[in-house]
């Protein structure tokens, strides 16, 4: 994307999406001339729905806290990343027309009216906030900066401008049920490969049941591991056959993640919740464990009660009463803590003994979804050597990809590899030689720019890989 | 959305140089796209790849797994660096005549 120049000022901005895609996803592009007045209407719609926007835009005192707590600020040194400032793009406008200061006295107190420049700066800085709410959990009003991030993004979308990643991705979720265009045949052709693999390391075959009726759980992979994280497929197919579970995977609904929540949470993160409960109904589902996916399981674990209304799922609208949703490293933890996984960290393919892996926290895991512990529970018992990064758990720093803000385009690529600065100090101060990221947006980010960009060369993967390589068979299902 | 000329046809592709319409996919096409992905000429081991790739979209919808790629086409990542500079991705799939690979990817 060619730099957008607003008062003097250039703005990098991800590639936006196509008429092409617009269309796929039923968005109307507005005209330029009626973008800022329709922009307003949403505010003022999301301005009455949401209480944590109208905090985040009544609240801030500028004490300051959280501007060295951004990794987007440290990396960049931009003040519009600083997470108050960029609350104060939004705020300025919130100020102009939803506060009597500032409809009387206007930019006397920092109100600013809303124009074209304002939705193009909004366009480049919504999209350089990872949405990994580092910034919320250290301001002391509470005010969680990744909510107007929300929200500017949901009003983007409402008037066309929308990245193009963002929107290829929800549109193939509305045409097959995942943001990677995986088909069925996909699916079965890829689990064949991965079965062969696992049969030539174990000497036995395990197999990836695709759409099996009734199936106790069905376990949602995030589609990338389709393209990029064959051991994370392989390490959940391997848990499952060891608890003996009667499991599968849906062609209907094969993701974890949802960048709906991310972006546009009316028609996108609804259409996921909706094809969830249709595959429960279809497939007789009585639990469903979400693989590796950090915004994924804050969407899935936080709003689907919320979202499973009667329009979405008609007469099973209480299934969110019914089914339970669980995260894979919670289910596995379960069984760790009960000592009925048997698991040798000292013989795993993947962590060879003398090796030390680094943990990296997925934000989304522990500061949205309480997943610290269990993270560890599984780790410790699969691998020889763990060495931690400080600070972690909720207090960790992103990876700089959060919120799939995994751009190519030379700039923004440019500005991931920034993003990324703190993280990659950390990893390197930790001396470890293998980093575990369980989450796809966290390991794309990795593989994107650790090697290319901050030349470091490490090997990466998920959490549930190293529990599959880890666990001690002696022939098939062992409970 | 951009019009450029590819082997002297005028081609559809998208900000990434993706072609946006797979079906008028032909190798004449893909020697023409090839330079744009820094590679001068597609030897008989880059065809091997673009072919694997090409039939398992055609087959699935979508690009293979970057391992099955490897595995199927015989040879090893840092190899197809080598034959696609920009990667299996978008070097080789680009080539290929596929869409742009979407979501956390
Ligand atoms: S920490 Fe909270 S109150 Fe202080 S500047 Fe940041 S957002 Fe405003
Ligand atoms: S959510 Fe994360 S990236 Fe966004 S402003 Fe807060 S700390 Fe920065
Ligand atoms: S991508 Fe990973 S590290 Fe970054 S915000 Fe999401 S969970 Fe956090």
């Amino acid at each position: 994307m060619p730099k957008k120049i607003v008062k003097g000022q250039e703005l990098s901005q991800p590639a936006r999406a196509s008429a092409r895609v617009l269309k796929r996803l039923y968005v109307r592009e507005i005209p330029d001339e009626e973008k800022p007045a329709e922009a307003l209407k949403w505010l003022d719609y999301y301005r009455k729905d949401r209480r944590s926007l109208v905090m985040a835009m009544e609240s801030c005192v500028k004490c300051g806290v959280c501007a060295n707590e951004c990794h987007a600020y440290l990396g960049t040194k931009d003040p519009n990343n600083i997470p108050a400032g960029r609350a104060d793009l939004m705020r300025k406008v919130y100020k102009r027309y939803f506060t009597v200061q500032g409809r009387l006295f206007g930019n006397l107190v920092g109100a600013e009216d809303i124009t074209m420049d304002t939705l193009e700066k909004w366009f480049s800085y919504y999209y350089q906030c990872t949405e990994c709410r580092r910034c919320g959990h250290v301001c002391p009003f509470g005010i969680d900066t990744c909510e107007v991030t929300m929200a500017g993004r949901e009003i983007l979308w409402g008037i066309g401008m929308i990245p193009d990643l963002q929107g290829a991705a929800s549109a193939a979720v509305y045409e097959r049920g995942n943001q990677g265009n995986m088909t069925k045949q996909a699916l079965i052709e890829t689990h064949d490969f991965l079965s062969d693999e696992i049969e030539e390391e174990r000497g036995f075959r395990m197999e990836f049941p695709v759409d099996k009726p009734n199936s106790d759980i069905l376990y949602v992979p995030s589609s990338a591991d389709y393209l990029l994280n064959p051991e994370t497929l392989k390490g959940a197919c391997q848990f499952f056959e060891y608890v003996g579970a009667n499991w599968t995977i849906s062609s209907h609904m094969t993701e974890a993640g949802n960048f709906g929540l991310l972006t546009e949470q009316h028609s996108v993160q609804r259409e996921l919740v909706e094809r969830l409960w249709r595959t429960v109904a279809e497939l007789g589902i009585k639990k469903i464990v979400f693989g590796e996916c950090g915004h994924g399981w804050r969407a899935w674990k936080m709003y689907t009660p919320t979202l499973t209304d009667y329009a979405i799922a008609g007469s099973g609208y209480d299934y969110h009463n019914r089914v339970p949703i669980v995260h894979i490293h919670d289910e596995v933890a379960a069984y760790v803590k009960m000592g009925k996984l048997k698991l040798n960290p000292r013989d795993n393919r993947l962590a060879p003994v003398g090796k030390s892996i680094t943990l990296h926290d997925p934000c989304n895991y522990c500061r949205a979804c309480n997943l610290i512990q269990n993270l560890r529970v599984n780790l410790y018992a699969s691998v020889p050597e763990v060495r931690e990064m400080t600070p972690n758990g909720e207090k960790n720093f992103c990876c700089g990809g959060g919120s799939a803000v995994l751009y190519d385009d030379p700039e923004m690529y440019e500005l991931r590899g920034k993003f990324s600065l703190k993280k990659v100090e950390q990893i390197k101060a930790t001396g470890a030689d293998i980093l575990c990221a369980p989450c796809s947006i966290c390991k794309a980010q990795f593989y994107g720019v650790l090697k290319e960009y901050h030349h470091l060369d490490i090997p990466i993967q998920g959490l549930i890989d190293f529990v599959g390589a880890a666990l001690v068979f002696k022939g098939h299902r062992q409970i | 959305m951009a019009m450029i000329n590819i082997g002297g046809k005028q081609v559809e592709v998208d900000e990434d140089g993706f072609i946006q319409d797979p079906e008028i996919w032909d190798e004449e096409l893909a020697k023409g796209i090839a330079p744009l992905e820094e590679v001068n000429e597609l030897t008989e081991d880059h065809w091997k790849v673009v072919r694997y790739i090409r039939e398992y979209y055609l087959r699935t919808g979508v690009a293979p797994m970057i391992r099955m790629l490897c595995k199927n086409s015989g040879f090893t990542l840092k190899q197809i660096y080598e034959l696609f500079p920009t990667g299996p991705a978008k070097g080789a799939c680009k080539i290929a005549g596929l869409p742009k690979p979407t979501g956390c990817v």
